[in-house]
């Protein structure tokens, strides 16, 4: 997925091995199966925007989307244990979870602006 | 913390895991990856259920109390997102450092935390359906 760059000098990197548990092809459909959740979870949000004639909401849940959505096209996860053997998971999460957080703000929001007699 | 046992050449963050230990078996790592994985889409599903709730509520005109659920709904899922980098964190270092996984203690939150919206929105349900049976002629 990611580049050595933490390879030793002079060291080759041994081909990607085969993990008989399929462990990477199930870590590679669980990221599909996030990307697809939260996607869903932003057109959801945008349709409810849509449908109250609200805007801001749509615009929102929109970019949440294409920002879930872009990265994952771009370099979708190959289902191999990486050659140098060491995985990059951290930032791709961070992204996630803030995209996340940013869909539950969001929604929070516009739920508390429901219950208190906004538009 | 950071510089004990750490391995030469790895610059990835963040330090306070991979400062730390040496690196353990790249499954162990994925079946990590998986559960805080499992982690966000569990707030993922509380985030679009709270959102499916007040559109709902908004469209079928119901009280504000839908509202607020829907509110906590999203709220908790957030915090259920979180939780998914704080215990990958911990599980990485315990696993870098060979000592035994910490107890998932967002667990018992969480299974409190819907198990309460459940009552709160099963509360509703029945109220509104005595007060649509008590105005029938």
């Amino acid at each position: 997925m990611t580049p050595p760059e933490g390879a030793r000098p002079g060291e080759r990197p041994s081909p990607p091995e085969r993990d008989e548990g399929l462990q990477p092809e199930r870590t590679a459909l669980a990221w599909q199966r996030t990307v697809l959740g939260v996607v869903v979870g932003a057109l959801l949000l945008a349709a409810s925007g849509l449908r109250a004639g609200n805007g801001a909401v749509v615009w929102a849940a929109g970019v949440v989307a294409v920002l879930t959505l872009v990265p994952s096209v771009l370099r979708p996860p190959d289902g191999r244990l990486p050659s140098h053997g060491r995985l990059y998971a951290w930032s791709f999460l961070v992204r996630v979870v803030g995209l996340v957080l940013a869909l539950a703000v969001v929604g929070a929001a516009w739920a508390l602006s429901q219950a208190f007699g906004g538009p | 913390m950071a510089g004990e046992d750490a391995e030469p050449g790895d610059n990835r963050r963040p330090r306070s895991v991979y400062g730390v230990g040496t690196e353990p078996d790249a499954r162990f790592s994925l079946a990590n990856e998986r559960t805080a994985l499992a982690w966000v889409r569990t707030g993922v599903g509380l985030v679009a259920g709270g959102v499916a709730l007040t559109s709902f509520s908004t469209f079928a005109d119901l009280p504000g109390l839908v509202d607020l659920v829907a509110a906590v709904a999203c709220l908790v899922g957030a915090s259920c997102a979180t939780y998914a980098l704080v215990s990958w964190r911990r599980n990485e270092r315990a696993l870098r450092r060979r000592e035994p996984l910490p107890a998932p203690g967002g667990l018992p939150v969480l299974v409190v935390g819907v198990v309460l919206l459940a009552v709160l929105i099963a509360a509703y349900a029945v109220a509104a359906g005595l007060g649509a049976a008590a105005s029938l002629p």
